[in-house]
């Protein structure tokens, strides 16, 4: 029963392999987003002492991390996938064998990413080498355990969104536009470029009815000690309760979303 | 005791009218006329265990919408259908476990991986045994004569190539029921018959049910003993292919190109009934059994023959005359 997803990962992986430039592609781009924030951040920094009570080092920091943490949890694109799947018919095939297609498009999805995910951690190890006289350094394990807790938790979340947009597939030809929109909006919402508390206050305080600052703001505060090791299990909290909602959403979808596949065929 | 048994299954698709121009695609994001195609109109048969059918017809006649309800991807309008006691749509693992099915024109071989992962992936999703997986792979693998491909990346493989891995794939579960919907289609003249001789073979050593779709009156003469005509989402002939043939094609067609000179219409018309004309080329149509002692005759005369070809009559043209029939 394992078995079968475990060999979903598998081939995945091995098909990961077979386009060796585009994961080197992927670890370009990466680095290059990374590079246009420090230097915003050092150049704003130069004349002032603080933002908002962040000091230019826990600002650096906070842009790493976030960068850091952000690629360790993007699905690169996922609901491509599934919309293909979908708009091409392979569902079709998939559906007519004896497997769940839900736990079908996750095996895919942890497997594709696995190796990105080693490229990513290279990367993360270089450039913390790189900034090592700027960055902070924390070092107690159980935060570090908590931390790695919510960024699993943050992937999920990212996956199961990705899944939502894809089944979108079902309704229309076209689920770009959607995609680009929410991409945008969960890059702002999540903290990626900077830091929420640096947004207008009704913004900062709309964040935290969507899961996208739990992704990334939450882990990255717990990680500069801004927020205590309490709030940060209040927010892995808050994103396992995020994974429920979103599963249900997806189960409705994948409900509806098939009985019209059924009736149309597509 | 039939394996398959459908009673007026029926399947209607919605669709939306599109008008042509930019005015009405801005009228379309308000409003859209809804209409409906009836893609299967209440048909019934069955299918006993072991049989090899053929679904003939043209293009959008309803084939492969039958054998998508059947393998449980689409829901019927109305209508019952049985396989293998299981109603295919309720997707019910038990059934999924005894089928297969094949399309033509769509793989399920992991394109960027050698086909053998592909199979081993199968072998686990349809849990197989280690043992029963090594002995049909190699069964199938021998019969189709691919041994030397399992390795290469599915995509570098030519089409006749990638479509018997489809097949291993999709029999290495021994399927009690296999749907193929255009299984050779694309396919070189070669390619075809090697995988109708396998299909054949297949057949008669594991009793296996198969239901093949095709437009190709040679697929389906070769291996079908039974034939469903469809056309226009209903059922037109179903029976034995011997006596349709007798009854609505009971001929051939000669296909004579000439050199030189070329002819003149009355020197080929005794020959049979001349179909199209021109001095260089012809078509003749001929009494089945006299196809051949007729060609001989032609090429033997003193008429200056460049090339002659005998030929099936189209099957649209049978399946036209089929429902002209129906309908008189």
């Amino acid at each position: 029963m394992i078995k079968k997803y475990w060999m979903i990962i598998n081939n995945e992986i091995q098909r990961q392999f077979t386009y060796r430039l585009n994961i080197a592609a992927y670890a370009f781009g990466n680095i290059a987003e990374l590079v246009a924030l420090t230097v915003i951040w050092t150049i704003v920094y130069r004349n002032i002492d603080a933002i908002q009570g962040y000091s230019a080092n826990e600002m650096i920091t906070y842009v790493v991390f976030a960068w850091f943490f952000s690629f360790l949890t993007t699905t690169y694109s996922f609901e491509q996938n599934v919309a293909r799947d979908i708009h091409q018919g392979n569902l079709s095939s998939l559906l007519v064998k004896p497997q769940s297609y839900i736990r079908y498009i996750m095996a895919v999805a942890i497997g594709r990413i696995l190796i990105a995910l080693g490229i990513v951690i290279v990367q993360g190890i270089l450039v913390s080498l790189f900034f090592r006289d700027q960055l902070i350094f924390s070092h107690s394990p159980s935060t570090f355990f908590l931390l790695f807790c919510m960024l699993i938790a943050a992937y999920i979340i990212n996956l199961f969104l990705s899944i939502i947009i894809g089944f979108i597939a079902f309704w229309t030809n076209e689920i770009h536009g959607i995609y680009y929109s929410l991409k945008v909006f969960s890059k702002f919402m999540s903290g990626t470029f900077f830091p929420i508390i640096l947004l207008p206050v009704f913004f900062a305080k709309a964040t935290f009815f969507f899961p996208f600052a739990y992704t990334i703001y939450i882990p990255v505060q717990l990680y500069l000690g801004k927020i205590s090791f309490a709030e940060g299990l209040r927010g892995f909290a808050v994103e396992l309760l995020w994974i429920f909602i979103l599963y249900v959403i997806i189960k409705i979808l994948w409900k509806f979303g098939l009985r019209k596949y059924e009736s149309v065929g597509i | 005791m039939p394996i398959i048994k459908v009673s007026n299954l029926s399947k209607t698709y919605e669709y939306y009218k599109k008008q042509p121009g930019l005015w009405s695609s801005v009228k379309g994001l308000f409003h859209r006329e809804k209409l409906y195609k009836k893609a299967v109109k209440e048909i019934n048969f069955e299918i006993d265990e072991g049989e090899l059918v053929g679904f003939l017809g043209p293009n959008g006649a309803g084939k492969t919408t039958t054998l998508k309800m059947l393998s449980g991807i689409l829901y019927p309008t109305s209508g019952e259908a049985k396989v293998l006691g299981h109603t295919p749509w309720k997707r019910e693992p038990q059934y999924q476990k005894q089928f297969a099915l094949v399309m033509g024109q769509k793989n399920q071989l992991w394109w960027d991986l050698p086909a053998m992962e592909s199979f081993i992936l199968n072998k686990e999703i349809y849990e197989v045994s280690d043992k029963d997986f090594k002995e049909n792979l190699d069964e199938l693998v021998d019969l189709l004569g691919i041994k030397d491909i399992l390795d290469v990346q599915v995509r570098k493989l030519s089409l006749g190539q990638r479509m018997k891995c489809e097949l291993v794939a999709a029999l290495l579960h021994k399927p009690k029921v296999l749907f193929l919907d255009e299984p050779t289609i694309g396919l070189d003249v070669v390619a075809k018959k090697n995988i109708r001789d396998f299909l054949k073979r297949y057949n008669q050593k594991n009793k296996t049910t198969i239901i093949l779709t095709s437009h190709y009156m040679e697929d389906v003469k070769e291996l079908c003993k039974r034939v469903i005509i469809m056309e226009e989402g209903k059922i037109g002939y179903d029976g034995d292919l011997a006596s349709l043939i007798e009854k609505y094609a009971p001929y051939k067609v000669l296909k004579i190109t000439f050199e030189g000179e070329g002819v003149k219409k009355v020197d080929i018309e005794k020959y049979g009934e001349v179909h199209k004309f021109s001095s260089h080329s012809i078509t003749l149509r001929v009494p089945r059994e006299k196809a051949k002692n007729i060609a001989r005759d032609i090429l033997s005369s003193d008429l200056p023959v460049d090339d002659i070809l005998i030929d099936e009559v189209d099957i649209s043209d049978v399946v036209r005359k089929i429902f002209n029939n129906n309908k008189s």
